[in-house]
């Protein structure tokens, strides 16, 4: 693959320089940074009030949080991934290949002995490896939060099972970093390249799943996957047909499972082997890309 | 025999219903400096497009010493430089960032050495870290010929490049073409709208017309068929209106 590594640490230069892509990082390493105090005060409120009213004996229920997993702290963390990560990759992808649309570079780079498949490659090898390494810097942060709120450093289980959920940020957020530069490629305006991911995003994130268990669209903004319907309903027979393709539950799912939410129960092998092909179908797109359309010039 | 450095052989290409380039043969051998002249829409970018891989033609061959440009592509892109009309570069990064995609692109390793040997030849030697967004057209298209001479071409092409440049900026621009061809004996290709630029630089012309050639000859020659006229300009506007071989 000609222009591999020219193009992966071109693009690495790149993203560093680039303002947005900076300005989301610094977002989204801030929420995650906070979510693990968000969790506690939310832990801490509950437990107070619980402590209050089982006093004044009023309940004999065990407290809704004894025996959570620390890994509680990071849940919040999933919806972070799926709101602020994803339009972050987006971005990220959609300036990889519009950027020498917009500066007309394309012209001198595929007059090198370079294809088009290995320079589209190595530009997603640099995307991912800047999603790597800010969910690195996330995943470090989150473990470091929740052994100051424990009040102890977390054990190999807990800490294989962020590294896991970082794994899985990362395929899904590579999903949408490559959904940004295939809209970067083949939009004709700089507007609609951004537009038609974050549309795709939405309805990946929001309708689909509106459609296939009838969530209400706040719900969705739980860390938690959407309630599954009732088998033999309407909703259940929609939900086997988009389900699939909503990967961001997909994601929930298996995010959920991995940092032990008792909410969410059942394998995650599915739903990781969906989030696998959403990734797979988008590669093979990006690199089937023609020569001729990275340097087809822009309308705006 | 030397192989010619640039052959076109019934070379066409066509968008949609619209003959760009119609049954161009062309020849130019190592070390030529060669200005090939048409009017505008007379199918100049799209022979040099073609010429560098960028356009594939829709028939014809077309060899660059000896590699063809469809089906060794990536040989002949090895083999050559291109300055395209208005280059374009990353303008939040410094020149050097910018050459050093450029070289690694062109399967140079460490181009560090050979970008400051460059820019030194081109009489831009301690600009190297200054980002290209304030640089004039001129100094752009110094940067243009830096990265398309990196890699120490065979045969080097520029489209239009003169274009958008003052006196002096032209001027500089034909020296450098000369010191290219006669220390290194680069082949240069040029297409050009300025004859006198042609007259000062080129070895050997082409004239294009509605897609295809109706003059190629070396300078001396063409000059020399027309003895009562002293300037290129009324060679050019006679053998422009010759009916298409």
């Amino acid at each position: 693959m000609s222009g591999f590594n020219a193009s992966f640490r071109h693009e690495l230069v790149c993203t560093r320089r680039a303002r947005v892509p900076q300005l989301l990082l610094f977002v989204f390493l801030g929420m995650v940074s906070v979510s693990a105090f968000i969790g506690w005060s939310a832990r801490s409120a509950v437990t107070a009030v619980y402590d209050r009213i089982s006093a004044a004996g009023l309940t004999s229920a065990p407290n809704p949080f004894a025996g959570s997993s620390p890994l509680y702290y990071a849940h919040n963390s999933v919806i972070y991934v799926v709101l602020i990560g994803a339009l972050m990759a987006i971005v990220l992808g959609v300036q990889a290949t519009l950027r020498d649309r917009k500066a007309a570079t394309f012209t001198l780079i595929l007059s090198r002995p370079v294809g088009s498949v290995g320079r589209l490659l190595g530009q997603l090898s640099a995307l991912s490896v800047v999603i790597a390494v800010v969910l690195a810097i996330s995943t470090v942060i989150s473990w470091a939060s929740i052994g100051i709120i424990t009040g102890g450093i977390l054990g190999l289980d807990p800490t294989l099972r962020l590294a896991a959920f970082a794994v899985l940020s990362w395929l899904l957020l590579t999903g949408f970093a490559l959904l940004g530069m295939l809209t970067g490629s083949y939009s004709k305006k700089e507007t609609t390249a951004l537009l038609v991911p974050f549309i795709a995003w939405s309805v990946i994130a929001f309708v689909l799943p509106q459609l296939g268990t009838a969530a209400r669209p706040v719900a969705l903004l739980n860390p938690v996957p959407a309630i599954p319907p009732p088998s033999g309903g309407i909703f259940d027979t929609v939900n086997s047909f988009v389900g699939p393709f909503a990967v961001t539950e997909q994601f929930k799912h298996a995010a959920g499972v991995v940092l032990q939410d008792g909410a969410v129960t059942g394998s995650p092998v599915l739903a990781i082997s969906l989030l696998i092909a959403f990734v797979a179908l988008l590669t093979v797109l990006v690199a089937a890309t023609p020569r001729q359309r990275l340097r087809s010039p822009l309308h705006d | 025999m030397t192989t010619p450095a640039i052959q076109a052989i019934d070379l066409a290409k066509s968008y949609g219903s619209r003959e760009a380039l119609s049954g161009l043969t062309l020849e130019i051998g190592q070390g030529e400096v060669f200005g090939l002249l048409g009017h505008n829409g007379a199918g100049k970018t799209t022979t040099v497009s073609i010429l560098t891989t960028l356009l594939p033609p829709t028939s014809g061959t077309a060899l660059i010493n000896g590699y063809d440009v469809v089906t060794q592509a990536h040989d002949v892109r090895r083999s050559i430089g291109y300055l395209p009309e208005n280059v374009q570069f990353y303008d939040h990064l410094s020149v050097r960032e910018n050459l050093r995609f450029f070289g690694h692109l062109s399967g140079m390793r460490k181009p560090d050495a050979r970008i400051t040997e460059v820019l030194e030849f081109l009489d831009f030697g301690g600009m190297e870290n200054r980002r290209l967004g304030g640089f004039s057209k001129g100094m752009r298209q110094r940067i243009g010929i830096a990265q398309a001479i990196l890699h120490s071409p065979a045969v080097l092409f520029l489209d239009e490049p003169t274009s958008g440049l003052d006196p002096e900026g032209v001027r500089g621009l034909r020296e450098t073409i000369g010191r290219l061809n006669s220390e290194f004996g680069m082949t240069i290709f040029m297409n050009t709208h300025l004859l006198s630029e042609v007259t000062k630089t080129c070895t050997s012309i082409g004239i294009l017309r509605s897609g295809a050639l109706v003059h190629s000859d070396s300078m001396g020659q063409t000059l020399d068929a027309f003895p009562g006229d002293d300037s290129l300009e009324s060679v050019y506007f006679q053998l422009e209106s010759k009916p298409v071989r």
